[in-house]
C-alpha cells in the first residue's frame, strides 16, 4: 500500500535550498552573522541593565518583573498575530509550490501541516531570535537554573503555534472573503499603516517625559502604570509559566503551561479543520483575477500628460514606474511609514528647548544643526532603501522589456536616477529647511547645509542603483522584502559611512562659521582656506562616490540577468 | 539579414555556443532547433542584446549588436521564452510604452496599438491589467509588442509555447505574411513540425555546436545515412535525430 510521505520529506526543499544558500553565501552569512550578534548582545545587556534595576527597587521591584516580561509577550503576541496572516496568505494562497502539493496524492491535513511549519518558521524566526536575549537576560540575571530554560522553551513552542494558527486562520477568511490579490493588497497597506500609526501614537505620547534624573525610574513608574494583566490572555499564561521559575513570586506553572499548551493544540486543530474543509475553494478563489470594466484608466491618461515636459525616453520609464508604483499597495503603502517618519522627525525638532536664549541652547542649536545634516541624510537613506534600492528588482522578470529597445543602458540609469533623485531631493532639503528654521539655524548656514544634501542624496541614489542591481531580489512578493534583503543592509551600512565622513569633514567648519555668525567677529587668518578646503572635500568625496556608484551600477544593470 | 561571426559564449568551464558561423537571408524563415540545452536560448539572448558573447558578434540588418546595440535594436523585434510581462500595466500601457521605446508615438502609435491588440484578440480586454492575463494572453501581448515598431527582423524564442490551437494557426499565417514583405525570422522551437512547415532553412544546434544547416532537403540528404530504415521516414523529426544522434 502507498504510504504518505513524511513531513520531513516534504520540507525537504526548503531545507536543502537553506543549507545550499547558507553554503553558497558564507561570507554573507558571516557578515549578517556579526550584525546579528551585536543586536543580540546590545538586546541582551539592554534587558539586563533594566532588569538589574528592578531588583533594586524592594517593594515594586516583583510586579514590575512580571509586568514588564507580560509586555514583551504582548508585544511578541502582536508582531506575531499580524506577521503570520501575511504569511500565511501567501505560504498557503500564493505560493506556486503548493500546486505540486495539491496535484500530488497528498490529504489536505497533510498539506496543512506543511504548510503550517514553514508559515510559523518563516514569520517567527525573527522576533524570536531577537526575543530571546530578554529571556536570557531574565535567566541571567534571576539566577535562574536550568529548569527555567527547559520552560522557556517549552512556553514558546505553543505561545507561537497560536498566532501561526490564528494566521491561517484569519489568511483563510480574507481569501474567502475577497479574492488573494485584494486580499494581499488589504494587508500590504494594513501593515505599514499599522505600524505608522503605532509608531506615531508611542511618539506623540512624549516617552521623552518619562525620563528623569534617576535614569529608568520613569520607566518604571510607566510600567507600574500599564493595568493589570488580563488572566484570560495567553501573554499573561506564558508569563505565569516562568515569573515563579525566576524566584519572583510563587505560582502554578504547571497549570497555566497546561493552559497555553491546551489553547495551542485547540488552536492548531481549529486552523487545520477549517483548511481541510475549505482549502480547495479558497485556492480556486486565491487564483481568480481583477477584470477590469473596459474603460481606460485615468492614469493611463493623466501620467503621460505630467510627464511629458521631461522628453522621451524618460517621461515614458517614470509614467510606467509611477502606474505600477500607484497600483501595488506593496509600493505606496510605504508612504504611509514615510509619512510617520517625517511628522515624527519634524516634530521632535519643534519640541527642541532651544529658545530660551542660554548657553546651552546656543550650544543644542549649533550641535543640533550638524546632527540635523547627518539625521536627514539618514532619514532619506532609509527612504532610498525602501524606493531606490528596489527599483532594479521591481524592473524584474520584466528587464527584457527596456533591454532590448534601442536605447542606450546610459539613458535608463539617468532615468532611474531622475526618478529616485527629484522625490528625494525635494523630501530632504525641505526637512532641512523646516528643521533648521525651528533650531534656528542662520539662512547662510542652511544653505550651505541644503547644498551638502543634495550632494549626499545624489550619491545615495547613484549608489542605490549600483546595490540594487549587484543584489537583486526577483522573487520577492512585496518591495519591503527587497529592502531587507541583505544587499540593502550593505547599502545602508555604506551610506551611512559615507554620511558619518560628509558631517566629519563639515564639523569644523560649520562651528567656526557658527561662532563667527554669533561673535560677529572675523575668521582668523587661514581659516577662510581652511573652511573651503573642507567643503571642497565634501564635494570630492561625494563626487568621487557618485561617480563609482554609477559606473557599478551601469556595471550590474548590463549583467543583470532576471 | 543576419549573420553570427564566430559567436561564442562561455560559462565558466562550459561552452553554451561555440564559434556559432552563418548568415540568414533578408525575408528567410530560420528555425533554429536543438534538444534542451544545446545552447538555443542563449544565442537568442546574445542576438537580442541581453548577454554579452564571449568572442564574436551577430549583425542585424548589418548592425553590430555589440558595437552598435541600439541601431540594431531599433530593426529588431524579440519575443522571450517566458514573457514577463508589467502586471500592473494594461495591455494598452504596455504597447503604448513598448511603441514609445522604439520612438512611436502619437496618433502613429494608438493606431498601431488598436490594430496588434485587435489582431491578437486582445482588444476587449485590452485596459485590464496584465496581471490577469492567462500565459497565452501575455504570450500574444508580448508578439504584439514585439511587433509594434514593425521590425525587418522579428527573434522569436518559442513562439507557440502556451498558444491554444487557433492562436498557433494565426502565429503561423502571420510569420507567413511577415516573411513574404521581407520581415526575417529567425526563432527557435522545439515543435519539428512548426519548423517543418514554415521555415526555409534549419539550423540544429548540439551542445553549442550548429551541426547541421540547410533547408530540410538537404538536411535529409546530410542525414540520409543515419536514418532508420524502420522510423526514417525523411520528417525532419527523424532527420534532427539522426543528426543529434538521439534516436
Amino acid at each position: 500500500m502507498r504510504r504518505s510521505p513524511s513531513l520531513l520529506w516534504l520540507l525537504s526543499p526548503r531545507l536543502l535550498a537553506a543549507r545550499g544558500a547558507l553554503r553558497r553565501g558564507r561570507a554573507k552569512s558571516i557578515l549578517l552573522g556579526a550584525l546579528a550578534a551585536v543586536c543580540w548582545v546590545g538586546c541582551l545587556v539592554g534587558f539586563e541593565r533594566v532588569l538589574a534595576y528592578f531588583q533594586t527597587i524592594t517593594a515594586l521591584g516583583p510586579i514590575l518583573t512580571e509586568r514588564l516580561l507580560v509586555l514583551i509577550f504582548v508585544s511578541f503576541f502582536a508582531v506575531l498575530v499580524l506577521s503570520n496572516v501575511v504569511t500565511a496568505l501567501t505560504t498557503f494562497y500564493g505560493a506556486p509550490e503548493v500546486n505540486v502539493l495539491l496535484a500530488a496524492p497528498l490529504a489536505t491535513r497533510r498539506l496543512h501541516q506543511v504548510r503550517f511549519i514553514e508559515s510559523l518558521v518563516a514569520s517567527s524566526w525573527m522576533a524570536l531570535f531577537f526575543g530571546l536575549p530578554a529571556f536570557v537576560a531574565y535567566g541571567v540575571v534571576y539566577r535562574a537554573g536550568a529548569v527555567f530554560y527547559l520552560a522557556v522553551v517549552a512556553t514558546l513552542v505553543p505561545f507561537l503555534v497560536i498566532p501561526a494558527a490564528l494566521g491561517v486562520v484569519a489568511a483563510t477568511a480574507i481569501v474567502l472573503a475577497f479574492r488573494a490579490r485584494r486580499a494581499r493588497d488589504v494587508l500590504l497597506v494594513a501593515s505599514p499603516t499599522l505600524a505608522a500609526a503605532a509608531y506615531l501614537a508611542i511618539r506623540l505620547l512624549r516617552p521623552e517625559s518619562l525620563a528623569s534624573p534617576s535614569g529608568l525610574a520613569g520607566f518604571a513608574a510607566f510600567l507600574a502604570d500599564v493595568g493589570a494583566p488580563s488572566p484570560w490572555l495567553p501573554t499573561t499564561w506564558a508569563s505565569a509559566i516562568l515569573i515563579p521559575l525566576l524566584g519572583v513570586r510563587p505560582g502554578q506553572p504547571l497549570f497555566h503551561l497546561g493552559l497555553l499548551a491546551s489553547t495551542a493544540a485547540v488552536c492548531y486543530l481549529g486552523s487545520a479543520a477549517l483548511v481541510e474543509r475549505v482549502f480547495l475553494r479558497a485556492w480556486s478563489r486565491a487564483q481568480e483575477g481583477e477584470t477590469g470594466g473596459g474603460q481606460e484608466r485615468l492614469l493611463s491618461r493623466v501620467l503621460p500628460a505630467l510627464t511629458a515636459p521631461l522628453g522621451r525616453p524618460a517621461s515614458l520609464l517614470l509614467a510606467k514606474d509611477l502606474a505600477v508604483f500607484l497600483r501595488d499597495p506593496g509600493q505606496w503603502s510605504q508612504l504611509v511609514v514615510l509619512l510617520a517618519l517625517v511628522v515624527v522627525y519634524v516634530y521632535n525638532f519643534s519640541v527642541l528647548p532651544v529658545d530660551d536664549g542660554s548657553p546651552l541652547a546656543a550650544t543644542m542649536r549649533e550641535v543640533g544643526a550638524l546632527f540635523n545634516l547627518g539625521l536627514t541624510a539618514f532619514v532619506t537613506t532609509s527612504v532610498a532603501v525602501r524606493f531606490v534600492y528596489p527599483a532594479p528588482s521591481l524592473e524584474g522578470r520584466s528587464w527584457w522589456v527596456l533591454r532590448t529597445a534601442p536605447i542606450p543602458l546610459t539613458t535608463i540609469w539617468w532615468s532611474k536616477f531622475t526618478i529616485g533623485f527629484l522625490p528625494l531631493a525635494v523630501l530632504g532639503e525641505g526637512l532641512v529647511a523646516v528643521t533648521n528654521r525651528f533650531l534656528g539655524v542662520p539662512p547662510g548656514l542652511t544653505a550651505v547645509f541644503m547644498a551638502t544634501l543634495l550632494l549626499v542624496i545624489a550619491t545615495i541614489v547613484s549608489l542605490g542603483i549600483a546595490f540594487g542591481a549587484a543584489y537583486p531580489r526577483f522573487d520577492a512578493v512585496n518591495p519591503a522584502q527587497i529592502a531587507t534583503s541583505f544587499g540593502a543592509v550593505l547599502y545602508m551600512i555604506l551610506c551611512l559611512g559615507l554620511i558619518a565622513v560628509v558631517v566629519a569633514l563639515e564639523a569644523w567648519p560649520v562651528s567656526r562659521l557658527f561662532w563667527h555668525r554669533l561673535a560677529h567677529g572675523p575668521l582668523a587668518g587661514g581659516e577662510p582656506a581652511l573652511i573651503a578646503a573642507a567643503f571642497g572635500a565634501v564635494v570630492v568625496v561625494t563626487g568621487a562616490a557618485f561617480v563609482a556608484g554609477r559606473r557599478a551600477g551601469l556595471r550590474h544593470l548590463a549583467a543583470l540577468e532576471p | 539579414m543576419i549573420r553570427f561571426v564566430r559567436l561564442r559564449k562561455e560559462y565558466g568551464t562550459t561552452v553554451a555556443v561555440a564559434d556559432l558561423d552563418c548568415t540568414i537571408e533578408s525575408g528567410a524563415v530560420f528555425g533554429f532547433i536543438g534538444p534542451n540545452g544545446a545552447g538555443k536560448t542563449t544565442t537568442i539572448r546574445i542576438m537580442a542584446g541581453l548577454l554579452a558573447p564571449t568572442a564574436g558578434t551577430v549583425l542585424l540588418g548589418g548592425h553590430d549588436i555589440g558595437r552598435e546595440p541600439e541601431a540594431a535594436k531599433a530593426i529588431t523585434g524579440y519575443l522571450p521564452d517566458h514573457p514577463f510581462l508589467y502586471d500592473k500595466l494594461t495591455a494598452l500601457e504596455f504597447l503604448r510604452f513598448a511603441g514609445g521605446l522604439y520612438g512611436l508615438g502619437g496618433n502613429e502609435l494608438e493606431r498601431r496599438a488598436a490594430e496588434l491588440l485587435a489582431q491578437f484578440g486582445l482588444a476587449e480586454r485590452a485596459t485590464d491589467l496584465t496581471e490577469t492575463y492567462s500565459h497565452g494572453m501575455k504570450q500574444r501581448l508580448a508578439l504584439a509588442a514585439a511587433l509594434v515598431h514593425r521590425p525587418s527582423i522579428l527573434v522569436l524564442d518559442e513562439p507557440m509555447v502556451g498558444l491554444d490551437p487557433q492562436g498557433a494557426v494565426a502565429l503561423r499565417r502571420l510569420l507567413v505574411e511577415l516573411s513574404a514583405r521581407g520581415v526575417t525570422i529567425f526563432l527557435s522551437t522545439h515543435s519539428l513540425n512548426v519548423a517543418e512547415a514554415l521555415c526555409d532553412r534549419i539550423g540544429i544546434l548540439d551542445r553549442g555546436r550548429l551541426v547541421a544547416l540547410g533547408s530540410l532537403a538537404e538536411l535529409r540528404t546530410r542525414a540520409a545515412a543515419r536514418l532508420d530504415p524502420l522510423e526514417g521516414n525523411g520528417s525532419l523529426e527523424s532527420v534532427f535525430l539522426a543528426i543529434t544522434g538521439a534516436a
